[in-house]
């Protein structure tokens, strides 16, 4: 499993996308400081519709989590190497969950630094607030991790599917249509925040902490399940 | 361990189909240790089946047994399995020596230095495995890959078309390889479209056209098996219209015609009895005979005459 681990960090850290992550996970804290130095600074709920809510976890986390999550195994099958990880003993679920530890150790610094210094920044270093927002981008790398690693084993389009997926769905339909947020990982991953920090973004009414808990688990465990169901049924090029 | 007797392989009424395409229909046969040679043109199915028999791609119908197990969806069985892909599947960033130990790795091995050293060492690339495999010709590549294969000293050994790319330094090396992990007991199943490879490594031929098994066995065996087209003989001689006359009297003669050289060719279903009756015919008609040669005693013929079958 740790050779399975170390292809994929090989293989996901190359210059341009380590480059491209970095100017991406950049944003939010450029956007924030901006923000915060005009003349008018946002009101928390704007900041957390704006920043936290659409960008960071509606665009930014997605955006970085695909460009690294759709290429763990896209890569492999289009490089026809995938055989050299299945044709072993290794279980299917060794091989998906290194690839999945591989996406999130690649992505998650950029991730993780990109929201402690948002949430740093833009609640002059309240630690409550920054850890609130530091483990919703956590939880949403996780969770956009395990669904776009299937993702990326389910089609060769990894890259244009899941673009869509976070335009029209977590970007469109989910903000416009309240029942759809059910299905939306930017809303689990936005409702750890709200877990965790209540009195600084009291505007929502809060979900219970089991029940974010919970829903976060089945997402990733279903993710999670339905790569290794894949990676067992289908044909390896 | 399998017996003498069971196979190492058991693939039974295998078809597999992509859409309305029938990439192999209806394949039944065994495979023993030692080499067999899986021959047929591109395209006739020898890589979907090698697929198959590998676990990477399924079967539309039939089963497929390797050591008595069934292999998709079994990954403990890749133990004691060794497969070469057609396609150069290396992680061209990794250094050969690194492909071999993640491939070692991967299968468990417990003593994995000692492991790569032997595996690379057999592949002849020791000076090489510290560069990247990126750097590496293409016969150098495929030699790596074997050597990541043999990493885990697996029992039974499945290579599609191994040879492509190779120097023919590198094709002897590989050969010889070949032959001396068979020598060693393992059962090696083995891809080509290049007849002389496979009629000079392979003990056992199964011979795909279409899709469908088209023969199976010893070389000399199917070419038997096909005795309802006769051999092709080709005579050199001082008197070719005259010994055409004389061999017409010959029971094991079918018929005589000429090449556009001129030289003889005689068509025969009873090689056996000709080679008696020939030399006492040309003695007794005076006729000298400078060179008798089969036309069709290689592998090349006989896959001729089923593409064409």
């Amino acid at each position: 499993m740790l050779a399975v681990y170390q292809i994929t960090l090989r293989q996901l850290t190359g210059k341009w996308r380590l480059l491209i992550m970095a100017a991406l996970a950049g944003m939010p804290v450029a956007i924030t400081t901006m923000m915060l130095s005009s003349s008018r600074s946002p009101r928390v709920e704007e900041f957390e519709m704006v920043v936290l809510n659409t960008m960071l976890s509606g665009s930014i986390i997605p955006l970085v989590v695909l460009a690294i999550g759709g290429a763990a195994f896209a890569n492999e099958t289009e490089d026809r190497t995938l055989a050299n990880l299945t044709l072993t003993p290794l279980p299917r679920w060794k091989i998906v969950w290194a690839k999945l530890l591989g996406v999130i150790s690649v992505a998650g610094p950029f991730i993780g630094l990109s929201a402690f210094f948002t949430g740093y920044i833009a609640f002059l270093g309240d630690p409550t607030a920054t850890i609130a927002i530091t483990a919703s981008a956590v939880a949403g790398l996780v969770l956009y991790g395990a669904f776009f690693t299937w993702l990326g084993l389910k089609t060769t389009y990894a890259i244009g599917a899941g673009l869509m997926y976070i335009m029209l769905w977590e970007g469109f339909i989910t903000g416009f249509v309240s029942g759809a947020r059910v299905l939306s990982i930017r809303h689990y991953a936005v409702s750890w925040m709200h877990v965790l920090d209540p009195r600084r973004f009291p505007n929502v009414e809060h979900p219970a902490v089991a029940s974010v808990v919970a829903i976060s688990a089945i997402a990733f465990a279903g993710f999670v399940w339905l790569s290794v169901r894949r990676l067992r049924k289908m044909d390896i090029p | 361990m399998s017996g003498a007797t069971t196979p190492v392989i058991h693939v039974d009424g295998v078809s597999r189909w992509f859409g309305p395409v029938v990439a192999v229909a209806d394949v039944t046969f065994n495979v023993m240790p030692g080499i067999t040679g899986l021959l047929g043109p591109n395209g006739a199915g020898k890589t979907t089946l090698l697929r198959m028999i590998t676990g990477l791609a399924d079967v539309s119908s039939g089963t497929i047994r390797v050591f008595g197990e069934r292999v998709r969806d079994n990954a403990p069985l890749y133990r004691r399995i060794g497969v070469m892909s057609e396609h150069e599947t290396v992680y061209g960033f990794m250094k050969g020596r690194d492909f071999v130990r993640a491939m070692a790795s991967m299968r468990g091995v417990p003593d994995i230095e000692r492991a790569v050293d032997r595996a690379v060492e057999m592949v002849d690339l020791a000076d090489a495995q510290h560069r990247p495999m990126d750097t590496y010709s293409r016969g150098m590549r495929q030699r790596m890959r074997l050597a990541g294969m043999l990493v885990h000293e697996p029992e039974l050994l499945i290579l599609d078309e191994p040879l492509n790319g190779a120097d023919p330094r590198q094709r002897v090396q590989f050969k010889a390889l070949l032959k001396r992990l068979a020598a060693d007991g393992k059962t090696i199943v083995l891809s080509s479209h290049i007849l002389e490879e496979v009629e000079e490594l392979a003990d056992t031929v199964l011979l795909i056209v279409n899709g469908k098994l088209a023969a199976a066995g010893g070389f000399r065996a199917i070419r038997a098996a096909l005795n309802q087209r006769p051999y092709h003989v080709r005579v050199l001689c001082d008197a070719p219209r005259k010994l055409a006359a004389e061999v017409c009297s010959l029971p094991s003669v079918d018929a005589v015609k000429f090449d556009p050289d001129g030289a003889l060719i005689l068509l025969s279903r009873n090689v056996t009895d000709l080679q008696i009756e020939l030399p006492k015919l040309a003695q007794t008609a005076k006729i000298r005979m400078h060179r008798v040669e089969p036309l069709d005693d290689s592998l090349e013929s006989v896959f001729g005459y089923l593409v064409e079958g």
